[in-house]
């Protein structure tokens, strides 16, 4: 199996062989992300067509430091929040005021049984604004103060969107596994 | 709330942290004619830097070659019974002789011409040794300063300006040139170039329908190379004919149509073939009746085996690759005419023709671990191509009879590829012949 560095120098020089084969090797994982940062599978292609168009445009920029996977993740995550900014308007972050607090206690909440899938299909129900802050936040890793850089919101907004994002997922994911259950602690 | 927070976070991070997903067929289509169109751009950039090379050193050559004319273009000239001032009696130090013969020869047509500023013998056709007192002139040649003035006299004389020497007293009035086939006697008329050339060709897109798109953005020429040998006999002075035999490669690549094999136990049908491939070159035909193929990308397969009546993964195939090599051979026989534009220590000649070419080889096949897998061979090829070449070359006399050729040409192919039914091209390609040819 070829090596990725030698995959990439392929690509640099035009091979077609080596587009397909590095798009064949990643496409997977980054589908992933591309569901987990999207509201539909329409919206997830497109993010990961652009996404790759992007990697291929950029992989002269590639400087062999780091992952390459974290390296096209990046690109792949910046391509949903350009998405997200042109879509923004569009967006309407539904009322959740209404959205009752979990009965049971968060830390103590068992999630056994839980599949990847049903995450996906959990985070993928949050209003936009929310699931691209719970998913900068909670899965990159970013702070409140690079959120509200890259989106364009404040500080407190991020706060408050990933706050409600966590009620929202707290909830669902009690709902979803249909138990509600709380571990007494003895 | 903070630390449910931090599960809830963790919860999603580590249960998304190796998430996949089998991307929906047809992505890919999507990115590749974006990412070909923005690399195509490129070959033609790069085609034109090669022509832009080519043309300078071709212009470089042509003035370097021009300078050495003007600056030694008198060494040749015989010259008896000239007289040296007395105060100029010894000899000249070194004269290095030119490179190789030159067409201008000029000599004293009457003997006993006597010029008023000259005694000495001298001919500086060869090299010639005596007591250093000169100068260095162009070309670093150490002469003494009459002698420079002698060959500056005879430049501005019988190169610059052969009317008005004519009126200048002591001047070369009864000097003429030798005819060209005297100075030529020591070369024949044949003689024999060996060639060759790495060629990179190119075809004109197709038309706008989504299979042309497809294929227009799936295929690539692959590096082919040419070579052979050519004899050629000098009609007159400048024009000669040319002919030979060579042999040339030429190879396609086209992506995304998937070979796997083992397809023998699956295969019930009694044809001659189970897949075609529409390609810009013609339809490939399977041979091999363990191989199966599928495109992944477009229709360009047409095969009763499609993905739905049959799964190469469910059936256990072994995938060999994810791309076809069409190679053809053709043996080729040029007639060419080369009229000589530039006659110099480099000369330059314009070249044209026809050349008939006649396949020899056709196959198509897959590459696994470095080996190659037949596949099939491409149907209704035209056998028999013409192409129109022109071409400009540049020749370096390493001696009389030796030189060293470059070539740059440009090839058109008359008649298409293909003789069937589909995408028909007129290919075309550009090649820098390089070589070594002998005048007998």
């Amino acid at each position: 199996m070829p090596e990725i560095i030698n995959i990439i120098k392929g690509c640099l020089a035009g091979n077609r062989r080596d587009q397909e084969l590095l798009y064949r090797r990643h496409a997977s994982k980054l589908y992933g992300v591309c569901l987990q940062y999207s509201g539909n599978d329409e919206e997830a292609r497109d993010i990961l067509q652009e996404g790759f168009i992007k990697i291929f445009e950029n992989l002269i920029h590639y400087k062999n430091e780091g992952s390459f996977e974290g390296w096209m993740r990046r690109i792949v995550v910046n391509t949903a929040l350009e998405k997200f900014r042109s879509n923004h308007n569009l967006y309407r972050v539904d009322d959740i005021d209404n959205i009752p607090e979990p009965d049971a206690d968060p830390e103590n909440q068992d999630y056994a049984g839980l599949e990847a899938v049903d995450l996906l299909e959990i985070i993928r129900e949050l209003p936009p604004k929310y699931r691209m802050v719970f998913n900068l936040f909670a899965i990159e890793g970013y702070s409140h103060k690079e959120i509200s850089d890259m989106i364009g919101i404040s500080e407190g907004t991020s706060k408050s969107n990933l706050s409600r994002a966590r009620i929202i997922l707290q909830k669902k994911v009690s709902i979803y596994t249909g138990l509600n259950k709380t571990v007494v602690n003895v | 709330m903070s630390n449910g927070g931090a599960n809830i976070d963790l919860l999603f991070r580590n249960g998304l942290k190796d998430f996949e997903v089998l991307p929906p067929s047809g992505i890919w289509a999507g990115i590749l004619p974006a990412i070909r169109k923005k690399q195509r751009p490129y070959l033609f950039l790069r085609a034109a830097a090669i022509i832009v090379v080519i043309v300078s050193v071709s212009l470089l050559a042509y003035k370097w070659s021009s300078d050495i004319t003007i600056s030694l273009g008198s060494q040749e000239l015989a010259l008896d019974n000239i007289k040296a001032p007395a105060s100029h009696g010894r000899a000249v130090t070194r004269i290095a002789r030119t490179g190789p013969a030159k067409h201008l020869k000029v000599a004293a047509e009457t003997a006993g011409n006597t010029l008023p500023f000259a005694d000495a013998a001298l001919n500086t056709s060869e090299n010639q040794t005596g007591v250093a007192e000169g100068k260095a002139t162009q070309g670093d040649h150490l002469v003494p300063d009459w002698l420079f003035n002698v060959r500056k006299s005879f430049e501005q004389g019988l190169i610059l300006d052969k009317k008005t020497s004519a009126s200048r007293p002591g001047s070369f009035k009864d000097l003429k040139e030798l005819p060209y086939e005297q100075v030529k006697e020591k070369t024949g008329r044949w003689s024999v170039t060996a060639l060759v050339s790495p060629t990179y060709y190119l075809r004109p897109g197709l038309d706008n329908s989504a299979i042309s798109q497809q294929i227009n953005s799936s295929e690539q020429s692959r590096i082919s190379y040419s070579g052979g040998l050519s004899f050629a006999y000098r009609i007159s002075r400048k024009l000669s004919i040319q002919s030979g035999l060579y042999y040339s490669s030429i190879g396609n690549e086209i992506d995304g149509i998937s070979s796997f094999s083992g397809f023998r136990g699956y295969d019930y049908t009694k044809g001659d073939h189970n897949f075609e491939v529409l390609t810009s070159n013609g339809l490939v035909y399977t041979n091999n009746s363990d191989v199966f193929l599928t495109d992944r990308t477009g229709d360009r397969v047409r095969t009763i085996y499609t993905v739905d009546v049959f799964d190469p993964s469910k059936a256990n195939l072994s995938y060999v690759d994810n791309t076809l090599y069409q190679n053809f051979s053709y043996l080729e026989m040029p007639i060419f005419l080369r009229y000589k534009l530039v006659d110099r220590a480099i000369d330059f000649n314009v070249i044209g023709g026809l050349s008939y070419n006649l396949l020899v080889s056709n196959t198509v096949n897959a590459h696994v671990s470095g080996n190659s897998y037949a596949v099939g061979k491409t149907a209704g090829l035209n056998p028999f191509m013409v192409t129109s070449s022109l071409g400009m070359g540049m020749e370096y006399n390493l001696s009389d009879k030796i030189s060293l050729n470059l070539e740059p040409t440009f090839r058109y192919y008359l008649n298409p590829f293909s003789m069937i039914q589909g995408p028909r091209t007129h290919p075309y390609s550009f090649g820098i012949f390089s070589g070594i040819s002998y005048k007998f």
